[in-house]
Order: C-alpha cells, then sequence, then structure tokens
C-alpha cells in the first residue's frame, strides 16, 4: 500500500490557500499528507459507528413488539450499514483497503464510541438509542454536513442527513408513546437512566482537554466537543421535559448554556449498566482506560460483522 | 479490490431534472453492482437510476 507521503501530493500550504479559497477537496489530488490523515480518521469513526449499531441494533430488535415493529428496526439497520458503505467507500478511494479495515481488524482497533460496546437489551433501550444515540450521529453529521471541506462526503450526507432524521422520528414516536403508560414509562426512564449519560460522553473529552487545531482549521468539522454536545442536548434535553422524563442536565437561562446535573464524567458499572454517581466525579484519564479497553459487547458485534468473511 | 470494480451511481427523481452522482458502489461484477446501487442508494423515489464503471470515465477537465 501507498503511504500517506505518496497519496497526498500538495504541502501544508497549498491545502490552506486552497481552503483559504473557498475551495472543497474533491480528492487525493488536493490532499497534503496531514488533511489525508485526518480526513481518514474521522471517516473511520464515522464508518466505525454506523456499522456497529447494526449488530447492536439487530439484538435488540428481537425484542419488538410486533412484527411490522420488528420490520421498522431492520429498515433502520439497512440504513446504518448503507451509511457505513459510504464511509468505507470513500477510504477506500483514499488508498485505504476497506477489505482488511473492515474485516481484518482486531476487535479493540475498532473507533466507533464506547456506547456501543453496552447492550441494548430491550426495545425501551432500542427506542431509546434511536432517540439518544441517531440524535448524536445526526448533531454530528450535520456539522460535517455544513463544514466538511471534503467535498464527496458532503455529498453523500444529504442522503445519511435525511435517513437519521427518520431514526429520530421512530425514537421519538415511541417514547412519547411509551411514556404514556405509568409502567412503560418507568422501564424507559431506568433505560434513559444509563443511556443518557454515556451519550454526553459520546462527543469526546470537554475542550479545555482537547485540541482540535488541525480538525477545525482543515474542517473536518465545524463544532468543537463541547459545543457539539450543547448542540445535542438542546435537542434531547426539552424534549426528554416534554415527556414527563428526567435527565440529569438542565437549560441555564442566565448562561445560556446546558448545564449537567450529576457527576460528570463519572465510573460506569458496565455489567450492571449503571452509573456510580455516589462516588463522585472522576477524571477524563480514567475515562479514557474505560474507552480504550472497550466494552462488554465489542467483541461479539465484531465477530459478527466479520464471521463470514473469514468463513469464506 | 481494484480500480475497475468501482461503479459510479447517477440519478434523478424527475423528468425535467438531469441525472446527477449520488454515490458509487464497489462489486466484482455487473448484476451485484446493480442490486447494490438500488438498495444502497434509496433514500428517493428515484425514477431512473444508471451505473457506470469507474474505469470507463475519461476526465476532460480537471481542476
Amino acid at each position: 500500500m501507498a503511504t500517506v507521503e505518496e497519496l497526498a501530493p500538495r504541502t501544508e500550504d497549498e491545502v490552506r490557500a486552497h481552503l483559504a479559497a473557498g475551495k472543497l477537496v474533491e480528492g487525493l489530488r488536493h490532499m497534503s499528507p496531514e488533511y489525508l490523515r485526518g480526513i481518514r480518521r474521522i471517516l473511520t469513526v464515522s464508518a466505525d459507528t454506523e456499522l456497529v449499531s447494526a449488530p447492536s441494533y439487530i439484538r435488540a430488535a428481537q425484542h419488538a413488539p410486533a412484527l411490522n415493529n420488528f420490520g421498522s428496526a431492520m429498515s433502520i439497520v439497512q440504513d446504518e450499514l448503507a451509511h457505513a458503505h459510504i464511509g468505507y467507500r470513500l477510504l477506500g478511494d483514499l488508498g485505504v483497503d476497506m477489505d482488511a479495515l473492515i474485516y481484518e481488524r482486531a476487535p479493540d482497533q475498532f473507533k466507533y464510541p464506547y456506547a456501543f460496546d453496552v447492550a441494548l437489551d430491550s426495545w425501551y433501550e432500542l427506542v431509546l438509542a434511536n432517540a439518544l444515540y441517531d440524535q448524536a450521529g445526526f448533531v454530528l453529521l450535520s456539522d460535517v454536513h455544513s463544514s466538511s471541506t471534503f467535498g464527496p462526503w458532503k455529498r453523500a450526507l444529504a442522503k445519511v442527513d435525511k435517513e437519521e432524521t427518520f431514526h429520530l422520528r421512530h425514537g421519538r414516536t415511541w417514547v412519547k408513546k411509551l411514556s404514556a403508560d405509568p409502567e412503560d414509562k418507568r422501564r424507559l426512564q431506568s433505560a434513559l437512566d444509563w443511556m443518557f449519560i454515556l451519550t454526553l460522553e459520546w462527543f469526546g473529552l470537554p475542550d479545555a482537554r482537547k485540541r482540535h487545531g488541525i480538525q477545525l482549521e482543515y474542517g473536518f468539522k465545524g463544532l468543537t466537543n463541547d459545543e457539539l454536545r450543547q448542540a445535542w442536548m438542546a435537542e434531547v434535553v426539552p424534549f426528554m421535559e416534554e415527556m414527563g422524563l428526567d435527565v440529569p442536565a438542565h437549560h441555564d437561562e442566565e448562561a445560556g448554556r446546558y448545564v449537567i446535573d450529576c457527576p460528570f464524567p463519572a465510573a460506569f458499572d458496565e455489567e450492571a449498566k449503571r452509573w456510580l454517581l455516589d462516588e463522585g466525579p472522576i477524571s477524563w484519564d480514567e475515562v479514557i482506560v474505560r474507552w480504550k479497553a472497550r466494552g462488554p459487547m465489542n467483541r461479539e458485534y465484531v465477530h459478527k460483522l466479520q464471521r463470514w468473511y473469514r468463513a469464506l | 479490490m481494484s480500480r475497475s470494480d468501482v461503479w459510479e451511481v447517477f440519478a434523478r427523481q424527475t423528468y425535467d431534472e438531469p441525472l446527477h452522482h449520488v454515490g458509487a458502489v464497489t462489486e466484482s461484477d455487473e448484476d451485484l453492482a446493480l442490486v447494490s446501487a438500488r438498495s444502497i442508494y434509496d433514500e428517493q423515489p428515484w425514477i431512473e437510476m444508471i451505473i457506470v464503471p469507474r474505469a470507463s470515465i475519461r476526465e476532460a477537465i480537471r481542476a
């Protein structure tokens, strides 16, 4: 395989001038090594996230209350696979061996958010994943759609945006329906208790801890991690409040932003799917240790995705 | 897979709209590429979709 330096002919200064002129990057011929490394990284995270949602959602869909609900869940899975395909296909054009990336990588080398390593064990958790995780994906990809300097991805996301809106509507419609019944609402709330905080983590390290430098300068994304976390809360918190469900965050009118009301980040008991909030906040370094070790379902999900490739 | 396995996908929703590029698929033969294109790019009710082997494309202008 050609190296990044061999594939990307432009210098960093040439890329900066190209972007400063308001032009999009259309392919390897417009890229510098740093640009290529950066766009590969963010595309891999995005495609891995879409891909792993498939085994996670398929496993949860077995709890569908009726066959037509199972059908809706499967249609979401099919969308997610198509979105993953878009990312990997673009990576293929950027000199990455797609088959090796998808089928030969070790499970702990996948780059999706830790949240997907925790099993979804009920229909309540599946529809909340649509309302929370797909909302997170939607916030992240809308940002890429409006800010990305990589033309082929920016254009491809028109499709993704449209379909993620459907997933979100699926999640919200079900949350609304289930919230109307006291027993369903209780079960929804107990799933929300672990899933809300896990999705807060989705956006990564706080800005004070993370240098975005090149990600923003080269326009791989437009908003910082904290801005994205705020954008997500702005969608989710008012909706959950309207449903009468409790989330540990509220809008601070004076500060003009959302504030998290529980220790964050916190320790997580991944087997019991419970936050150890009584122990108070932990450091981001401790969170990174948990993320890097991956969670309970990582190996099973990746194995499921790679099994038939290995058998061939 | 080699470069020749990539197929570019074009589609349109109405007759007064030109075909436009909607994406690409990677498949080793034409029939699989047709199925992939139809199932992956199903986000709109297209009235026409075509696929073109990338290797057949010649660039007349390249900025």
